[in-house]
């Protein structure tokens, strides 16, 4: 029996992708931290300014992308150890687990619930589509990257 | 109908579902267990019966047409779970239920000692009885439909039992076909009717009967039913897949093919008697179909020697004269009364005798390994006491298919003639169907007497041209439950034998079924063997001619050789047309051209605009309203937009056209960005980004440039123009229209703007809690759409993985963890 996620073991060898450009490499290692800090901060922040989850998962997906074809396939498997197909199932999950939960209090399908935090001064205002969200950015990030990851090794080949 | 005294469906739900539940039962009993298996099994419809049983015992014979309570299934599409357990449902429950259990029994000596086999049937015919006793108890008119189509299924398993044999798999294809195809006509009979009479129970449609406009909607919803009813029966012309569906092991073949799946079209024509009777086209339809059939059936069965094909093509005569039968229904007597008596009990004397024939047959075929009529020439004198009693079933059973005088076959006949005479009292030209019921009957007996000198050895019996096999007494894969390849036949014939010599027991017990019982003569019940002859009559007479003249055919040299059915040529002939027209039609459209496609596409787009065009003019006529100079900025970037549009093509190198391209989105960014849609322009940027990532990955998986001269450039120039200004004008146009609407209009964009951060009177107070517009469509207004829209991406992901296959993760490598490169 296979474990639920199990920590899927990425196969290295063979030729390995990449640049030698030491340019791109360096600013990818700089552009990276801020891509993802820039996708969570579209993702939290979308339901009142610009963003949004499928921003956010365009945003981090082409910053993985990036940083595949500069550093390779070894690089990039130590970066994301799991294989592409969790994120998709695992948001899919999610937004589906979501759109479900209004059910068992009896209200239909996808039914929004809002609820503000104090703290301190300020208010937190959290959104259940928030979370709906977060599924729609890893199913975006887990088919973006699994596509051009997939594309990438047969262009290798 | 007091609501107090409806009864539950909850009983006859769980009878319904009985036999597939032990079938599947059956299945997971772990290790070698040929005996217990099939006893699983057989608890099933033995259940079935208990529960019908006790459901009737507490409500009693559904006489008045109430059905039970229905369970809600899917309430928007009326459909819900309920059933009607009157006089027809309940005698054809029996008949499954009762035929089920012995078939179970016998299919244990039939396999043998074969534990795979038992344990791959059981299930499938568990789920077929199931689906049996679906159709004939349900009240739903979708629900007979449902179950209707089950039946199609798990007949089409059941003939393609054996998986090496082509044969077998091509014939169970056609029983899938043709009754599948009928189950669509009876479909799209039930809609119609249901559509326009908003009555969709039987209960309701037979209460309903006399006030349906017997014209237009409700005459094509009988012929449509008809159709299908007419497919599962095997009737003219759509009979061939009955014959051909013997390639199924015998169990199935007496089940379904003789007792019960065939009956289903019988039942349904039944069931429609009450509602369909009075139309003008009942009586010719019904009848003509039904004594074609019946004659047809007869003559060819005559000039048949497999064993299993003999019995089916009788088998298609039987369910010609019941169809018949139920055709004369919609006749009326002198008496106003219709022309139809004691139905059930003449269905029940086919399932009586032809399920034994072919239970017997079978069994010859596992004692004997005859499997052909020459084989079992002399048999009775070159065997021993477990051939013999099947012989003995055999003939038996074959004495009732004869019709002959002491059986419940020869009280049914005289059944049929008497309604044929009543109905002809009327109707002068059904008279036809009577001369129709002495060929077949005078068949019958040939086939009988053919059978009996055959066995025994003497007189014009038919002798196979080789030398016979072997007798082997006691085969390979018999054991002591070898009794069982007899016995349950037995069972059944002796059945035959209490209803013609015993009829007040057979009345005890049929009569409370029967609804239709209106001529005096069979007023009391049906009559004592000795009768008919005291009082004879045209039916008696009718008899003995089929009789005489049977016995006189069988004995005959005549008419002996085998003979292909006409028909059997129809379906290879439509199935190879349906194939080719198929491939014709699939290489013309699908050409793998991208280019026609396109042409396709954008042609198609083209005469929509031109249509919409042509009806409201106004759209080719510039707006009022545009100042193009609005704003030098968007000028300059659409500007970017055209030229790197109309470079595209021009350049030559794949490279720079991703590039091209690329440019064009990312001007079509600053317009979003000029025009105040941060969130479509970020998108867009990514999506710009990461297409130019995925085009350069896939260039270098493309054959190289195919450079020739291209032909005819100007034509595809000439659409490219041509959809390109439509859908730039097209656009102008739409957003044109958004600006001139008067602001107090309600728009979804205005409803949108008003509920995206707080809700209103109209959204009961819910709002949606937040700023961005368009982010609250995306994951609330509309996150159903947006819920579907991750799905397809997933899907899409799938089918690449699946695709395009990782050869290096089928290497399964652990990964190394020291390795020359480092993460941020």
């Amino acid at each position: 029996m296979r474990p639920f996620l199990r920590r899927t073991r990425w196969p290295v060898g063979g030729p390995i992708g990449g640049t030698s450009s030491v340019i791109l490499r360096t600013a990818v290692r700089l552009i990276l931290p801020l891509t993802f800090l820039f996708a969570v901060y579209a993702a939290l922040k979308g339901h009142n300014g610009p963003g949004g989850g499928f921003i956010a998962g365009l945003v981090a997906s082409v910053g993985l992308c990036t940083y595949r074809m500069s550093y390779g396939y070894q690089a990039f498997h130590r970066l994301v150890p799991l294989h592409p197909r969790w994120l998709v199932f695992i948001g899919l999950g999610l937004a589906v687990g979501v759109a479900a939960l209004p059910l068992a209090a009896g209200n239909p399908v996808l039914r929004s619930a809002a609820t503000s935090i104090h703290l301190g001064n300020a208010d937190l205002h959290l959104v259940s589509s928030t979370a709906f969200d977060l599924g729609v950015l890893m199913v975006v990030v887990g088919v973006a990257i699994g596509m051009i990851s997939r594309l990438d090794e047969e262009a290798e080949r | 109908m007091c609501p107090v005294m409806m009864a539950s469906p909850i009983l006859v739900l769980l009878a319904v579902g009985a036999p597939v539940l032990a079938g599947l039962a059956s299945m997971v009993l772990p290790g070698r267990r040929t005996l217990a298996r099939p006893l699983v099994a057989a608890v099933g419809p033995v259940l079935a019966l208990v529960l019908l049983t006790i459901h009737l015992q507490r409500h009693g014979l559904s006489t008045n047409g109430t059905p039970t309570d229905a369970l809600a299934w899917v309430p928007s599409l009326h459909l819900d779970v309920s059933f009607l357990v009157d006089g027809l449902g309940t005698f054809f429950a029996l008949l499954i239920a009762g035929v089920g259990v012995l078939v179970v029994l016998y299919s244990r000596a039939f396999f043998g000692p074969d534990d795979t086999a038992l344990a791959r049937f059981l299930p499938t015919l568990g789920f077929f009885t199931s689906a049996m006793l679906g159709i004939v108890l349900a009240d739903h008119l979708l629900l007979t439909v449902l179950f209707w189509e089950m039946t199609s299924i798990s007949s089409f398993l059941l003939i393609g039992w054996d998986r090496d044999d082509p044969e077998a798999g091509r014939r169970a294809l056609q029983a899938f076909v043709t009754t599948g195809l009928g189950g669509l006509s009876l479909l799209g009979g039930v809609l119609l009717l249901g559509g326009t009479t908003d009555l969709w129970r039987w209960s309701e449609v037979i209460g309903g009967a006399a006030t349906l406009d017997p014209s237009g909607a409700v005459a094509a919803s009988f012929a449509l039913m008809f159709a299908g009813a007419a497919a599962k029966s095997a009737q003219w012309p759509l009979h061939d897949w009955l014959p051909g569906a013997m390639r199924a092991p015998t169990p199935v073949s007496a089940y379904l093919h003789s007792a019960t799946m065939v009956k289903a079209g019988v039942f349904l024509v039944g069931r429609m008697l009450p509602v369909f009777g009075v139309l003008a086209a009942w009586v010719p339809l019904v009848t003509a179909i039904g004594t074609s059939t019946m004659i047809l059936g007869a003559v060819l069965a005559l000039r048949q020697h497999d064993l299993k094909r003999i019995f089916a093509y009788t088998t298609v005569s039987q369910l010609g004269l019941l169809i018949a039968t139920y055709g004369m229904g919609g006749a009326t007597t002198s008496h106003g009364d219709p022309a139809i008596d004691w139905d059930l009990t003449q269905i029940a004397n086919h399932a009586l005798y032809k399920a034994p024939l072919f239970l017997v047959a079978g069994a010859l075929g596992v004692l004997a390994g005859a499997k052909r009529l020459p084989d079992l020439f002399g048999l009775w004198r070159r065997s021993r006491s477990g051939t013999r009693a099947s012989l003995l079933v055999l003939l038996l059973a074959g004495y009732a298919l004869a019709g002959g005088p002491g059986t419940l076959s020869f009280v049914a006949k005289e059944l049929f003639f008497d309604a044929v005479r009543h109905a002809a009292d009327g109707r002068p030209v059904l008279a036809l169907v009577g001369a129709g019921g002495v060929i077949a009957a005078a068949c019958n007996v040939a086939i009988f007497v053919r059978l009996a000198t055959t066995i025994l050895g003497r007189g014009p019996g038919l002798r196979s041209d080789e030398a016979p096999n072997a007798p082997t007494n006691s085969g390979p894969i018999t054991d002591r439950w070898s009794i069982l390849l007899w016995l349950p036949a037995a069972l059944l014939v002796a059945l035959q034998y209490v209803g013609g010599l015993l009829p007040p027991v057979w009345n005890a017990a049929a009569r409370p079924l029967e609804v239709n019982r209106h001529a005096e003569a069979f007023a009391d019940g049906l009559p004592w063997p000795w009768e008919p002859f005291l009082h004879p009559g045209l039916p008696l007479l009718l008899s003995a001619i089929a009789i005489v003249g049977g016995t006189a055919l069988g004995l005959s040299p005549r008419l002996r050789g085998e003979r292909i059915d006409p028909h059997s040529g129809l379906w290879p002939a439509a199935y190879r047309g349906i194939l080719r027209g198929g491939h014709r039609a699939f290489h013309s459209v699908q050409t793998g051209h991208l280019r026609l496609y396109l042409t396709v596409v954008f042609g198609a787009l083209l005469l929509g605009i031109g249509w919409a065009a042509w009806i409201n003019p106004d759209m080719l006529s510039t707006p009022d309203s545009m100042s193009p100079l609005e704003s030098p900025t968007g000028l300059l970037l659409g500007a970017v937009v055209c030229s790197t549009a109309i470079a595209l093509p021009l350049v030559e190198e794949r490279v720079v056209r991703v590039l091209v391209l690329g440019a064009s989105g990312f001007a079509v960014v600053g317009l979003y960005i000029l025009y105040q849609a941060p969130d479509l322009a970020l998108t867009q940027l990514m999506f710009e980004i990461i297409s130019v990532i995925l085009f350069l990955l896939v260039l270098r998986l493309l054959p190289p440039l195919d450079r020739r001269p291209q032909v005819r450039v100007l034509p595809r120039l000439a659409l490219a123009s041509v959809v390109g200004l439509s859908i730039g004008w097209m656009t102008l146009l739409a957003g044109h229209a958004a600006e001139q609407r008067a602001s107090d209009t309600p728009t979804l964009g205005t409803f949108f703007e008003d509920h995206s951060l707080e809700g209103s009177v109209i959204t009961n107070g819910r709002g949606g809690e937040g700023r961005n517009i368009v982010n609250v469509i995306l994951v609330d207004f509309r996150g159903f759409d947006t819920l579907g829209e991750i799905t397809v991406l997933a899907t899409a992901a799938l089918g690449v993985w699946s695709m395009l296959p990782s050869r290096r993760w089928l290497r399964d490598e652990p990964v190394q963890s020291a390795t020359t490169e480092d993460g941020p």
